[in-house]
């Protein structure tokens, strides 16, 4: 690592007097329900569901389309108020949280960003600078650097010029990702991050992350229905199917052949790699 | 850091710069104009037709008109050697055409006004603007505004404006003579009963003349009434409404008779409109367009439309009148 | 990768002002008076050391005429571009234009109003010149509440439902105008046809004229506040939020200042058209869609592209003067349409 990287790591002064395997990040008993008119009694879309993850970790919530991965995800990242239970970021609530500090320590990846105008990729990995400083602000020199640097971590400096409704959907994706780094933040919340890319793409963003996480000392949460790609890339999964919450765990001990079967409607066996992570085929034919 | 500084510092200086200069032209008083003219001038004050009290130099030597109604009354009375400046539609009589154009009655340019230096500027509330008034007074520019809404209104009004530009002999000329005139037709038309009209300002949509207008009363001089009650200047009626009140006769101002022969053959033609007695005989009346100008002439053009209207109170005067038909007179 | 900096701000906005100054200058010689720079320039020393009395009284004419009416066009300039600018932003729409949102219509129907009710009230002069621009002030401000209340989603205002709102209460509005002027004696119905049109020929007097110019100040300031925050609404508002963008307190300080911006400059010149849409897209073309470069670059583009309208408008149909609104909008039309183009393509 560089002068330059290092100096783009979160600071490790906020775990300070924190012992490194204590958690992070702390989801505890949080549920969600809306009314869509105020006649109509609550429909829970998140049942009380609780994890915790460290620095370093990567936890994937799974789960099959409405199964509340995204009300989940919007929660932890502070922007959703639960209807119960707290999500605590190294202690602090993180609802609670001014919305400057919050984008210091929690990076949200969206999935596609709607830009109105063309900027360039630089332009817009800078606004994850955004959070620090003023509301009115210029970027100094250092921004610049951190910028740079991710945009490096992410493997796409050579995008840095180019417009961004020019580029394919992949090289936009890291481009996103590496505004999320700009942030530096502590916690890295990613929405179904794969969805409009090809397997190698897919492949290549798990790696990263992974990679990210361990290097810079992340949590990364990523919301996915991607089988495989959580069982060989995730420390955690949290099994979620129609809002509620059905395991939480690592990997091998979550990706049982049942409980997938029922969550995922459809046949499949699960098989143990030789690196000791699950591997899922799903069997065409009649469903179960 | 020094850069910036330094652009600061040039940017502020600019708008320094700027702003001291616009202080100090904006205080300049209004007033140079007026004391750069005559030193040495009397005025007075007068209050015009809608209330306003209006400064006027004594005595009044440059004048300009804003109204094609005003720059004729000044023909009239013999004084148009005062006008130095009229509008682009002041075209009566002919000489006025000569004289320096400032513009538009509703958007003149108040730089060419300011220009020629007028004494004071002729308005009137039915066709100038209120913003121009406004204007003319910021400039310091004495304003005279008119209103009048009657045919006597217009007499006097004419009369009272000689008055004000200092040659009260004139308007009392004049406002005998009109007196006269309108005497003379009330007695003609004394005894007969007065024809229910239409008054065409345009035919489609079809829009009249309000009740409030000197038109109106206008009609009312020369033996007609508007079969039209509205309170609006120009209503817009419906030709169901005018069918439901069958005037007797259409009036049409314009300067082309036989122009107006052709409309009302192709009126005669549209749907609805024959269904008026009034156009089905061809019963109407045209009048010189000087009837939609609140000035002297109007007079001539109301004795002419009585003419018209009532060819039989005029028949003594002469043998041809009395035969021919209203609709083909002129 | 060369991020704005201030210097850098500051060079494009002394240049900016440079041209606008310049663009000044020449509107001062046009028009019915001849001017010759020299003279004009001498009389200004004159008057700034103090010797006002000795102007040629053509020049007092010019500096009373037509300087007033300059900057006035500045100031209406700036103001429609500038909440041109952050309605685009705000609304995330690139057609949007101050008067989007219905602030024009309302600032119309309260002008009307003012100018039937004048003749019944008895009003003092200094009254009676503030009440048309107040009337359209205040029926701005209804409209631009109402708009916002009809905006409002599950207590938030939403940019869809915002435009949405600001579409109804404009069409309504324009329907109630057509009425008033139907009734409305026909003296009134001229003035108002051509403040409908925008005009600048009412130059607002001293105590009005330092309302506009601070009411200017605040406003443009309190939007220039949320130039970073701008630029990051536009990459989406989920996004934003997560960023550390106060949205709904960016929403609110925009709307109000810029809604105020429309509103204090359709009060003095009614609805002057295009300037407000166009001059951003413009200046996004030269200077990037950065807010905290493009904000004050459109102030400067709609001074300078106003002050040249008004020019024409007075000069093009001498001495006759036409209405700035029908300039803008035989220029600004073409230019619309070209831009369109540019864009689809």
């Amino acid at each position: 690592m560089t002068a330059a990287t290092r100096s783009s790591s979160p600071r490790v002064t906020m775990d300070g007097g924190r012992a490194s395997n204590e958690p992070r990040l702390s989801v505890e008993q949080v549920s969600y329900a809306y009314a869509p008119n105020p006649q109509q009694a609550p429909i829970f879309t998140l049942e009380a569901t609780s994890f915790q993850a460290k620095a370093g970790e990567v936890v994937a919530i799974l789960g099959p389309n409405a199964s509340g991965k995204s009300t989940l995800l919007q929660i932890i990242s502070g922007a959703l108020q639960p209807l119960s239970g707290r999500v605590l970021l190294n202690g602090f609530v993180t609802h609670d949280l001014e919305p400057r500090t919050r984008g210091q320590r929690i990076a949200v990846v969206q999935q596609e960003s709607q830009l109105l105008f063309p900027s360039k990729a630089w332009e817009f990995v800078m606004q994850g600078r955004h959070p620090y400083g003023k509301s009115l602000r210029f970027e100094t020199g250092d921004d610049v650097l951190i910028a740079k640097n991710a945009l490096a971590q992410v493997g796409a400096e050579h995008l840095s010029d180019r417009w961004m409704d020019q580029i394919s959907g992949g090289e936009k994706q890291r481009v996103i990702l590496a505004r999320a780094l700009a942030q530096q933040p502590l916690l890295l919340l990613l929405d179904e991050p794969t969805l409009h890319l090809d397997i190698g793409a897919q492949v290549d963003l798990l790696e990263t992350l992974r990679r990210l996480a361990a290097e810079n000392r992340y949590t990364v949460v990523v919301v996915t229905h991607e089988l495989n790609l959580v069982g060989e890339y995730a420390d955690q999964v949290v099994l979620l199917q129609r809002g509620k919450c059905l395991r939480v765990g690592a990997p091998a001990n979550v990706y049982q052949r049942d409980l997938l079967e029922q969550v995922f409607q459809t046949r499949l066996t699960v098989e143990m790699g030789s690196n000791g992570r699950p591997r899922v085929n799903i069997l065409p034919g009649e469903q179960s | 850091m020094k850069n910036c500084a330094i652009n600061c510092l040039l940017r502020l200086a600019t708008v320094a710069v700027f702003l001291c200069a616009t202080a100090a032209v904006v205080s300049a008083r209004p007033e140079q104009a007026e004391s750069a003219s005559t030193p040495k001038e009397a005025f007075r004050t007068v209050s015009d037709e809608t209330g306003r009290s209006v400064r006027i130099p004594v005595p009044v030597r440059r004048v300009v008109s804003l109204a094609p109604s005003l720059t004729e009354s000044l023909y009239a009375l013999g004084m148009d050697e005062l006008l130095v400046g009229d509008t682009d539609y002041c075209d009566y009589p002919p000489a006025a055409m000569k004289k320096h154009k400032v513009g538009g009655a509703t958007n003149p340019s108040l730089e060419e006004i300011a220009l020629l230096k007028p004494d004071v500027v002729l308005v009137t509330k039915g066709l100038n603007r209120l913003e121009t008034v406004q204007e003319l007074e910021r400039l310091g520019i004495a304003a005279y505004a008119t209103d009048p809404h009657t045919v006597d209104e217009i007499r006097s009004s004419v009369r009272r404006l000689a008055e004000i530009l200092g040659n009260a002999a004139e308007g009392d000329a004049l406002d005998r003579e009109l007196r006269q005139q309108e005497t003379g037709l009330h007695q003609r038309l004394q005894d007969v009963a007065p024809r229910r009209v239409l008054f065409v300002v345009w035919s489609d949509p079809l829009i009249s003349i309000g009740r409030h207008t000197f038109i109106a009363d206008a009609l009312v001089h020369a033996g007609a009434v508007s079969v039209v009650e509205s309170s609006q200047d120009w209503p817009q009626m419906s030709l169901e409404e005018m069918v439901r009140l069958q005037p007797e006769y259409l009036v049409f101002a314009s300067s082309h008779s036989d122009a107006v022969s052709r409309d009302v053959e192709a009126l005669a033609r549209r749907p609805g409109w024959e269904q008026l007695e009034a156009v089905k005989h061809r019963r109407f009346a045209v009048v010189s367009d000087a009837v939609n100008r609140p000035a002297p002439r109007l007079f001539s053009a109301i004795e002419d439309l009585a003419r018209q209207l009532h060819p039989e109170a005029f028949a003594e005067k002469s043998e041809t009148s009395k035969s021919a038909a209203p609709a083909e007179k002129n | 990768m060369r991020p704005l900096t201030v210097s850098r701000l500051l060079t494009q906005c002394l240049i900016l002002g440079a041209i606008l100054f310049c663009v000044m200058v020449l509107a001062l010689k046009f028009g019915a008076v001849h001017v010759s720079l020299y003279g004009l320039g001498r009389d200004l020393l004159r008057v700034l050391m103090g010797k006002s009395t000795e102007i040629s009284s053509d020049y007092s004419l010019i500096l009373n005429l037509r300087l007033p009416r300059i900057f006035l066009s500045v100031l209406v300039g700036a103001s429609l571009s500038i909440a041109g600018t952050s309605f685009q932003a705000l609304l995330r729409n690139p057609l949007a234009d101050p008067y989007v949102l219905g602030v024009s219509s309302g600032a119309a129907v309260g002008a009307i109003l003012a100018l039937l009710l004048e003749p019944r009230l008895a009003l003092s002069p200094e009254i009676a010149s503030v009440f048309t621009p107040l009337g359209g002030f205040l029926g701005a401000a209804v409209a631009i509440t109402a708009v916002y209340f009809l905006g409002r989603r599950e207590g938030r205002v939403d940019s869809s439902t915002l435009l949405l709102g600001g579409v109804i209460i404009a069409s309504l509005l324009s329907a109630f105008i057509s009425l008033l002027l139907s009734v409305m004696p026909s003296s009134n119905v001229r003035g108002m046809s051509y403040w409908l049109m925008g005009e600048l020929t009412a130059v607002p007097s001293r105590p009005l004229a330092w309302v506009l110019r601070v009411g200017f100040f605040v406003a443009a300031a309190a939007i220039y506040t949320t130039a970073s925050d701008l630029n990051l609404l536009l990459s989406g508002e989920k996004e934003a939020m997560h960023l550390g963008v106060d949205v709904r307190r960016v929403r609110l300080v925009v709307y109000i200042a810029a809604s105020a911006l429309t509103g204090l400059a359709v009060a003095m010149s009614g609805s002057i058209g295009y300037i407000g849409l166009l001059v951003p897209h413009v200046m996004r073309m030269i200077f990037g869609s950065d807010h905290r470069i493009l904000l004050p670059a459109s102030a400067f583009g709609g001074a300078i592209a106003l002050v040249i309208a008004d020019t024409l408008a007075r000069t093009i149909a001498a001495p006759s003067e036409l209405p700035v609104g029908a300039i803008t909008a035989i220029a600004g039309a073409p230019l619309f349409i070209y831009l369109l183009r540019r864009r689809l393509t």
